[in-house]
């Protein structure tokens, strides 16, 4: 392979057949995708021709990927990113009754970079097993093995077991919980007890496979082209990283930081998204996590910003469990402002429950806070909820639920599924405070102060995101970052430059910020097209009515709303900007040519 | 558990001080290694490798730092250190749950059971068996011209202390003894959280040979109270 710094090879596992083989990366594909997110979404595209494919079908596959950076001493490459069809998001009008979108979700730790040095650029599993199972990789010898006697465990007590089974602390691993066995829609994939590939429902795919775990060990390394240079920079790099105040700032208290900043700018998700800022936020913020949860930092593969923290509870109902990690901005906004919960020691109880049972806690607190909303507002009563009081900042009534829902126990089954469904069923015009877009729950960050946001969640290709970006090149530009396998939150350390200079480094060929950024756009416009000939058009890119009729009416930004005509606006110009059609969102045969993604055209 | 340590850390009365500054709690602990008492009554001054548990993220930089110095390659007659294959590397970090992290390397013991077990006669003149102590540095290093690939040494090591030397998988020949990378350590270098540190230690000391597992218990017990039940796979 003229490209280095990669294995060309795929691991392919088919749960169905038992068959296991590998299968080379076209040259090309490498080139034009890249690694991660956006490799993934060309595997991906190749396996499923056909729209309205049902995404707990065997043939949906689930497909973990490492990028370049992977197994290389790169400071934060340690991300996998996880792409599969969603078994969450829906179309409003669309012919084919499975439709959904694309779904990439990204975990850190030290999974990714095994994959690597067991020799693979990527595993791909489709099927489904007719029992329980693991994949147990080790270099070239990959086994598929019962999983019976793990089946039901929770995704902490699993972790313990399943390297004492293992029996060599050397393998790295992910699984799923409960949530994910019983196809939560929105359940995830855990490893190391806490970190998660969260969003979109990774895990309900895993578990619709009968897939319990992978475990993997390897002994080989990627090469990379430009040696000396490669080297050098990693030197350098992490002497920038060493000096870098940011660096301190992430290990003070990771993205947890900005969970009262962001409360006073009126940005964070409040009482179901009703307000931007929660005014017992210090109770839960990071001063108070220091206090009185955390006792250590730690690090995924290679990093040195060390943003995750453990620690235990010491006071209350909870007192001396252990908690792996939390709050962080996301979980501690999810579980903690939106259902207005000011006792850390709850918070960090509902944050473990959460991981425990493998769910995406973004979701999981968007639904809770609707359920709690429309509870609040008599459109529901405590039959609906299984006489379960759930009232605002009410700890023990969100535990009860949060188990309903991973044991799709009575209004758990319907909550599995999310607000949208919810809001079908409730009705009553509860559909203006269901805070979704295409199903997929909107994050932590609230949108009335924050149009930029706003624009991000409705024009993301897996449904609500966060992490999307507000315009076409950031949107382009995060889409790279997933996909070489470093962390957005060390992103700030390399930027266009850097990410080009290591990829150019690693492969030996020129990869110019010009030919990154058309990657990274390609790779949108990829997921894009999947979308559209699922049947997502232009009313799929919706934001829940709350934001723009809802004004603030808590803290300095009290009174911003989002405004129809100019959001209306802010969204023509980007879908012009994007070269798609402005009804349609389809993008333009000249756009098509641009990004070398004519092969599309034949599969529409 | 930090105070016990502390009391049996016998380093230097500068590094002393500045850890028990860090605040209390800090635990420091040579290589890994448990408690085992040897007089010796050559003053030799040593350095070895500590290790600050409060510190350690568990990123595994120090695995990477170890290999890349200790795996140099070579690239058109010039030796460049390498990519930093974790496999490779002398220090091991060893994950457990709960979350604690344990790196491990060769505490350069003084009694050295590894050399004790070399079968391989010593040389007259410079009194070396295949295993020996680097005269400076104190490392434990392998002549692989004698070595004959018995691995009695790393039985040795596995038997009575953490078990870090490990046979090549072909050639049997012991691996992963500390170097010291020559005395300026690649993961005290390049540790980004400041957890690892190169300290005098006096050969007539103290000593620690207490496996991770170990290690891994009493630190869970220190960051979450809790009794841990150990798990780690190894």
């Amino acid at each position: 392979m003229e490209t280095k710094g990669y294995f060309g090879k795929l691991l392919f596992i088919n749960l169905s057949t038992g068959a296991i083989e590998n299968r080379t990366i076209p040259e090309a594909d490498i080139q034009n995708f890249i690694g991660g997110r956006g490799l993934g979404m060309k595997i991906l595209w190749d396996l499923i021709e056909k729209p309205g494919l049902n995404p707990l079908s065997p043939e949906n596959p689930l497909i973990l990927m490492p990028g370049p950076y992977s197994g290389l001493p790169v400071p934060s490459s340690s991300r996998t990113c996880v792409v599969t069809k969603s078994p969450h998001t829906s179309a409003i009008q669309s012919k084919y009754e499975h439709a959904s979108t694309i779904s990439y979700s990204n975990m850190g730790g030290f999974i990714g970079p095994e994959i690597r040095f067991a020799g693979y650029d990527g595993i791909v599993i489709t099927g489904k097993s007719d029992k329980p199972v693991y994949i147990k990789i080790v270099n070239d010898k990959v086994e598929i093995k019962d999983a019976s006697d793990f089946w039901g465990m929770p995704t902490d007590k699993f972790d313990k077991k399943f390297q004492k089974e293992l029996d060599d602390y050397h393998f790295k691993t992910c699984y799923i919980g409960p949530a994910g066995e019983n196809l939560v829609s929105y359940a995830c994939i855990i490893n190391t007890a806490a970190r998660a590939a969260g969003r979109g429902g990774t895990g309900c795919v895993m578990g619709s496979k009968n897939l319990k775990a992978i475990a993997v060990k390897g002994t080989k390394m990627p090469n990379v082209a430009r040696h000396k240079e490669f080297v050098e920079l990693i030197d350098k790099t992490r002497t920038k990283f060493k000096e870098s105040k940011s660096t301190g700032w992430w290990r003070y208290g990771g993205t947890a930081n900005v969970l009262t900043s962001s409360s006073y700018q009126g940005t964070q998700a409040v009482k179901n998204y009703r307000e931007g800022t929660f005014e017992d936020i210090e109770a839960i913020g990071v001063k108070t996590a220091k206090d009185k949860i955390w006792s250590r930092d730690f690090a995924c593969y290679v990093c040195p910003l060390a943003c995750k923290k453990s620690g235990v509870i010491k006071e209350g109902t909870y007192k001396s469990h252990l908690v792996h990690d939390g709050p962080e901005y996301e979980t501690g906004t999810m579980l903690g402002a939106n259902l207005m919960i000011n006792d850390i020691n709850g918070l960090m109880e509902l944050i473990y429950a959460g991981d425990n049972l493998g769910m995406d806690i973004i979701s999981l607190g968007n639904t809770i806070g609707f359920l709690m909303e429309a509870y609040d507002k008599k459109l529901i009563d405590e039959t609906f909820l299984d006489g379960i009081n759930l009232t605002w900042g009410n700890v023990e009534a969100s535990m009860q639920l949060i188990k309903k829902i991973a044991y799709k126990d009575g209004i758990g089954k319907l909550a599995s599924k999310g607000v949208k469904a919810l809001s079908d069923k409730i009705g009553q015009g509860s559909e203006e405070f269901a805070i979704h877009v295409k199903g997929h729950e909107l994050a932590a960050w609230n949108v009335q102060n924050d149009p930029g946001m706003g624009l991000g969640y409705a024009t993301a290709n897996r449904g609500a995101c966060h992490m999307n970006g507000e315009n076409m090149k950031t949107q382009d530009n995060n889409t790279i970052v997933d996909s070489v396998g470093v962390c957005s939150f060390a992103y700030g350390e390399y930027n266009e430059s850097g990410i080009s200079e290591l990829l150019s480094l690693i492969t030996g060929i020129d990869m110019n910020e010009e030919k990154i950024r058309l990657a990274g756009e390609r790779i949108f416009n990829l997921e894009k097209i999947f979308n559209y000939r699922e049947g997502f058009r232009r009313i799929d890119d919706k934001l829940p009515e709350r934001f723009f009729e809802d004004a603030l009416t808590v803290g300095d930004h009290k009174g911003a709303v989002l405004k129809k005509e100019k959001f209306k606006k802010m969204m023509d110009e980007y879908y012009a900007n994007r070269g798609w059609d402005n009804e349609t969102l389809k993008p333009s045969d000249k756009k098509l040519e641009e990004l070398d993604l004519v092969f599309t055209k034949d599969k529409l | 558990m930090a105070d016990t340590n502390l009391k049996y850390a016998n380093y230097s009365r500068r590094d002393f001080i500045k850890h028990i500054a860090i605040g209390g709690g800090v635990i420091a602990v040579f290589g890994n290694y448990g408690f085992r008492y040897y007089f010796n009554d050559d003053k030799t001054i040593l350095k070895s490798i500590a290790v600050d548990f409060t510190k350690c993220t568990g990123c595994r930089t120090c695995e990477t730092a170890c290999s890349a110095n200790n795996h140099k390659v070579e690239i058109n007659g010039e030796f460049i250190k390498g990519l930093g294959d974790p496999h490779l590397s002398n220090i091991r970090v060893h994950h457990f749950n709960p979350d604690v992290d344990v790196p491990v390397t060769c505490a350069l013991c003084p009694d050295t059971p590894c050399i004790e077990a070399c079968p391989i006669p010593a040389d007259k003149e410079t009194g070396r068996k295949a295993l020996y102590r680097h005269s400076e540095l104190g490392t434990v290093v392998c002549d692989l011209e004698k070595c004959i690939g018995c691995t009695l040494c790393a039985q040795a090591c596995e038997k009575e202390r953490a078990g870090i030397i490990v046979p090549n998988p072909e050639t049997k020949k012991p691996e992963r003894m500390c170097t010291l990378c020559g005395g300026d350590p690649n993961c005290v270098k390049w540790c980004p959280y400041g957890a690892l540190s190169l300290l005098e230690i006096k050969v007539n000391r103290e000593f620690f040979a207490e496996k991770p597992e170990k290690i891994a218990e009493l630190l869970m017990n220190k960051f979450y109270h809790v009794e841990a039940e150990v798990e780690n796979g190894n």
